[in-house]
């Protein structure tokens, strides 16, 4: 065949496409060489000399196709309205494919006819050319448009109440008396004959067929929901609504488009869950009193879908938890209060988490409820002045940390030590819980009680990791003081080792900077040394002060500790013991019984703070008094017949527990750190704003110390105050409420 | 003798021995650290001048070299001379 352009009989040549066109239309068989020369005869008309024929082509073709499509119309519905969607898909279903033939046959005249008339987008944006009907098609758009004005147009009603009773007949029979691929094949050809748009494809589908099937199955939903409810049981209706909702996407997977599948479950969610929350609500708490997993489960599936519903199950959920925690800690009057009291709070939080994690599918909402619920349950007071968490918490920690022979292996201290971090974050006054566990570290360590540093820094790494640098860098101090410590001992002992002095005992020291622990001793113990001391503790303080210029040494009697062979008896002890102890036993090397008062007397201490240490040697027998009751003439005198399995013991633990005054101490000692943090605080804010309100410094002040603990506004203010008496800052001269830093 | 002993551990605290609480530079506690450190004790240490006037060290060392001649103690306006006692 020739390219070039010729002179072509259009009627001739357009009678021999028309033949051809009927067989590609209809799927009939069309022979390789015929569809070859029609392909070249659509070419040679659309370059037809003198005059293009393209346009003729366009509108003849169209013409055949509305002729053919209105026949079709016939023949869809001669076999009757029972017939009419089986009939309807065939002939689409031939009509669709034939039109993507036909739309390959002319692919000269779209390419290079249409295309290239057709408007820019640009053009259709502006509105500058005339959009007035007359635009031509692509063919397979064509043949769609045709298919949709000549058949859909007139048939669609017809059509979309017939499938609308195809699916009733699924849903109430579970059978449809019309194949399904021809139901779904019609629902789609609304989609697929505007599958040449470039907006709203859509639109046909769901103005003809959707909204009038939405409609028609919001009726069906709420006469399901009313029969449901007669049953008045919420447990049964939630199991049946979750089915039916699954059911429905089904069907409308097997159905519809795509598009449509989150539409219907909405509507199913909305006639069968919204529109009956007080139903389900009736039965909320007791589900969750009851931790009726199936229930709660299938409730929060439902809820989900409707906006705010939820929040009365997560309160629910609140309450419950708050109050089974409050059951598991409250009233517990054990000995052991702070294991039970750990171990029974983890019992809750890991079991309503496990909850949370299985019905809730971990939902955040939950969680943020499960850790209020905790919150408050840890920092709930039961009507104590202060909250004993973490005092509680601090002892458990302790308990772990200490050497013991409790027989439990390390990966179960550490175990639960990273358990506790749990409860620790719940905490308010995590300041608190510094101060008890700063407290309690220190006398591990000073007390050689520590079972192993590896577990101490672990935890100290987690307190940091919690709650960052600031609130464990005293931990870390005191760790250092211990390697500074033993370093000092060394060099001690090489300087008596060169001076060759012997000071008559084993002498060790810990030195610690007095800012870093937390050992309450501000007012110092006025004590008279043994004599066998004497010669050490000059030693050391003389060697210390020719070492470090301007520092004082100031000594902590009560944690210092001896170990005392006893010669006395039938055998012979070693005994470890509180120096006040050790200093009463010295009394009687060269006497067998003194008094109370004398004791008291020689040793220059105070009756109250010495009482607990003469009766621990009175409890461990030891001593024996010749009263019960400890009076400034009670005879003590040395126990000859003491006897004991062991040769090796300590009797320091009864006056290393912490008493009552001891954690009054600790709490005021809270009191004054809270304030000179809130003083310090407030001066760096104010250094660095120079000019502030009062508001906003309060505001920045409280978040700055929110890590720790939540200080009243009432202490800011006292702190602020204070700050204006010691002239840091000052109040502005034009207002009240505003402050200025006095540089 | 009926009884020896035989181990001892002492336990003290120190602390600075200063004549005022706070740095009159910094204005921080002696007991603490001067602005630039984060630890007080030994890598914060003080000092003390022929006048007796004390400061962090890191604080006068600061004050010092921001005056270049005529160096004085902040306090006393006295020239400064360290007190190597
Ligand atoms: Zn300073
Ligand atoms: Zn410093
Ligand atoms: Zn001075």
């Amino acid at each position: 065949m020739s390219l070039k352009p010729r002179r072509v009989d259009f009627n001739q040549t357009w009678g021999a496409i028309r033949d051809t066109i009927k067989g590609v239309i209809t799927l009939d068989h069309v022979p390789r060489p015929i569809w070859n020369d029609r392909f070249s005869d659509v070419y040679s008309l659309c370059v037809a000399h003198p005059e293009p024929m393209a346009d003729r082509l366009y509108a003849e073709t169209k013409q055949y196709l509305i002729d053919h499509v209105s026949k079709l119309l016939v023949q869809v519905q001669e076999e009757g309205e029972q017939s009419l969607i089986k009939s309807y898909y065939h002939y689409w279903s031939q009509y669709s494919v034939g039109s993507q033939y036909l739309h390959s046959l002319y692919l000269y005249l779209n390419q290079q006819h249409i295309r290239t008339q057709k408007m820019s987008d640009a053009e259709i944006i502006y509105g500058s050319s005339d959009s007035s009907g007359g635009e031509q098609m692509e063919i397979g758009e064509l043949a769609l448009e045709v298919w949709q004005s000549g058949m859909i147009a007139p048939l669609g009603q017809r059509l979309v109440k017939l499938l609308l009773e195809a699916i009733g007949e699924d849903r109430t029979q579970k059978t449809c008396s019309i194949p399904i691929d021809a139901v779904r094949g019609t629902i789609l050809s609304f989609v697929e004959v505007q599958g040449y748009k470039k907006k709203g494809q859509l639109q046909l589908y769901q103005e003809l067929f959707e909204e009038p099937f939405l409609k028609e199955s919001g009726e069906h939903f709420k006469r399901d929901a009313a029969k449901l409810l007669q049953e008045k049981n919420v447990s049964l209706y939630m199991e049946r609504v979750k089915a039916k909702i699954e059911e429905e996407l089904l069907r409308a997977r097997r159905f519809l488009h795509a598009s449509s599948l989150s539409k219907v479950s909405q509507r199913c969610e909305t006639h069968m869950v919204a529109e009956h929350l007080e139903f389900l609500y009736s039965e909320c708490t007791a589900m969750v009193q009851g931790e009726r997993k199936k229930d709660l489960s299938n409730m929060y599936d439902l809820l989900k879908s409707v906006q705010n519903a939820m929040v009365l199950l997560i309160d629910t959920v609140l309450d419950h938890i708050k109050t089974q925690g409050l059951a598991a800690i409250g009233n517990i009057d054990t000995e052991n209060i702070h294991i039970t009291f750990v171990e029974n709070m983890l019992g809750v939080y890991k079991k309503y988490k496990l909850l949370i994690q299985e019905v809730f599918k971990s939902d955040q909402n939950f969680m943020g409820a499960l850790d209020r619920a905790c919150s408050s349950v840890i920092n709930h007071k039961f009507g104590k002045p202060v909250c004993k968490s973490p005092e509680f918490l601090a002892k458990y920690c302790d308990a772990l940390l200490r050497k013991s022979s409790k027989g439990i292996s390390d990966s179960e201290v550490d175990e639960k030590l990273a358990e506790s971090i749990t409860i620790f974050k719940y905490i308010d006054d995590k300041d608190v819980f510094q101060k008890f566990y700063s407290r309690m570290l220190a006398k591990r360590l000073i007390h050689q009680q520590t079972q192993s540093m590896d577990a101490e820094e672990a935890m100290i790494n987690r307190l940091k990791q919690a709650c960052g640098y600031e609130f464990t860098s005293k931990l870390h101090r005191m760790f250092t003081d211990m390697s500074v410590s033993a370093d000092l001992n060394n060099k001690f002992n090489a300087f008596l080792k060169q001076d060759n002095i012997d000071l008559g005992i084993n002498f060790s020291i810990y030195v610690l900077q007095a800012g870093a622990w937390p050992l309450g001793q501000t007012v110092t113990t006025p004590f008279t040394y043994p004599r066998q001391l004497e010669k050490s503790v000059q030693m050391f303080e003389n060697f210390y002060h020719n070492r470090f210029n301007g520092r004082k040494l100031t000594w902590l009697h009560n944690l210092c500790q001896a170990e005392l062979k006893l010669g006395h008896l039938k055998k012979s002890y070693l005994v470890t013991m509180q120096t006040f102890q050790m200093a009463t036993l010295l009394l009687f090397e060269h006497t067998d019984s003194l008094t109370f008062r004398e004791i008291k007397e020689s040793l220059q201490l105070t009756s109250e703070q010495y009482h607990r240490y003469a009766a621990s040697l009175i409890d461990c027998k030891l001593l024996i008094a010749d009263s019960t009751e400890l009076k400034p003439e009670t005879i003590l005198r040395l126990n000859m017949e003491y006897n004991n399995k062991r040769t090796k013991f300590r009797i320091n633990a009864a006056v290393q527990k912490e008493s009552p005054q001891e954690i009054e101490q600790t709490m005021n000692s809270v009191e004054e750190d809270r304030k000179m943090y809130l003083q310090a605080a407030i001066v760096r804010i104010m250094k660095s704003r120079k000019i502030l309100k009062h508001n906003a410094l309060i505001q920045e002040v409280y978040a700055q110390s929110k890590v720790s603990f939540a200080p009243s506004i009432q202490l800011i203010k006292k702190c602020i105050e204070s700050l204006i008496d010691k002239q840091y800052i000052e109040r502005t001269p034009h207002s009240s409420e505003e402050y200025s830093y006095v540089a | 003798m009926k009884l020896t002993i035989k181990n001892w551990t002492g336990v003290a605290t120190w602390r600075w021995v200063a004549n005022d609480d706070n740095c009159g530079i910094c204005r921080m506690p002696f007991d603490g650290c001067c602005p630039d450190c984060k630890l007080p004790g030994d890598d914060c240490p003080l000092v003390w001048g022929q006048c007796s006037h004390c400061f962090h060290m890191h604080c006068i060392v600061k004050w010092l070299q921001s005056q270049p001649v005529n160096q004085q103690c902040p306090m006393c306006r006295q020239g400064w001379k360290f007190n190597n006692k």
